[in-house]
């Protein structure tokens, strides 16, 4: 998976390895921006209302 | 296909998961702070700029309301003698009804109000929004929506969280009977004090934010206030309850109340 994005990637080594570096990073931001921002209300010790539900 | 190229994405795979949940680990327990602290601070700091923009003329109340005596319907709450204000002097036309029950109505996910509890610490001051939904909750205290105004007579409930999102209610177990709760919504000082050590329910007991909770003692009608965030700490099988009754109010423009310095 990982050896078949480096090999597609553009350029000698250390472009690939900046690019790769982008890449982590965004993946990292839309992590922290979208994916956990949805996930974290199904977890537990976000209730602290008293609601009937 | 090759095992070895079989065993080799599946190891992939696993690093990857065990790297995301590393991820969120993190998220949870650090970035959401971060988040929250900063959406906290920014808004009690744009609340206070906003009212020392409010020319003191046109306050709600200040400097000629009367404050305690105002509240002829209200007989129960008991009246602090330090608290009772001097004869208003009639240089501005005194406001008819009590600012409180008289504003605009809350926006919903708009802060409206700072909370100061000093037994969490000198410096522990967070801003109270409209709602409870988990949108609203990251970025400071709710007001459950449908529960009475600050300050008026009913009972004013707020949630908070108890660990992550800046854990404003970390220290909720070490509340006790006689603890000041402080809020001001710009033009005046609400001082409640908590009657009972943190009560424990389960999430369904809706009454405890009640206009007059029948578990929290208080016998008829009054000005209060519920606080409830989650049990156990990192849990939400139960909830812990405190309510308060308010014990002293004042105009923004009779200084702090007497709470943050006892």
């Amino acid at each position: 998976m990982y050896g078949w994005i480096w090999r597609h990637l553009p350029g000698n080594a250390w472009v690939r390895a900046l690019i790769a570096l982008v890449l982590a990073l965004a993946v990292v931001y839309g992590l922290f921006q979208y994916v956990f921002p949805w996930a974290e209300p199904l977890l537990p010790f976000n209730d602290v209302t008293v609601d009937g539900q | 296909m090759s095992v070895r190229l079989i065993v080799r994405i599946l190891s992939e795979i696993c690093v990857t998961i065990g790297a995301v949940i590393v991820l969120f680990a993190a998220y949870t327990l650090f970035w959401t702070g971060v988040v929250a602290e900063d959406a906290a601070d920014g808004a009690v700091v744009r609340l206070r700029q906003e009212w020392a923009r409010l020319p003191a003329a046109t306050r709600p109340g200040a400097p000629a309301a009367p404050s305690v005596p105002a509240a002829p319907s209200v007989p129960s709450v008991p009246s602090v003698p330090s608290a009772v204000p001097p004869p208003p002097v009639p240089s501005v036309p005194a406001v008819p009804d009590h600012p409180p029950r008289t504003g605009k109505p809350y926006e919903s996910g708009r802060p409206f109000a700072i909370m100061y509890i000093p037994r969490f610490g000198a410096d522990w001051a967070w801003p109270v929004l409209e709602g409870t939904d988990p949108g609203t909750l990251r970025k400071g205290l709710g007001h459950y929506a449908g529960t009475a105004r600050l300050g008026a007579t009913g009972n004013f409930s707020v949630a908070g969280h108890r660990r992550t999102h800046g854990d404003p209610f970390r220290d909720f177990p070490r509340l006790r009977p006689g603890d000041a709760v402080v809020l001001g919504d710009g033009t005046t000082w609400f001082t409640y004090r908590i009657r009972n050590e943190p009560y424990r329910t389960v999430p369904g007991d809706v009454g405890v934010v009640d206009a007059v909770p029948v578990k929290s003692g208080f016998g008829g009608p009054g000005r209060y206030l519920t606080l409830t965030t989650c049990d156990p700490e990192w849990g939400s099988s139960h909830r812990l309850v405190v309510w308060a009754r308010l014990d002293a109010e004042q105009p923004v423009t009779r200084g702090e109340p007497a709470a943050f310095h006892s």
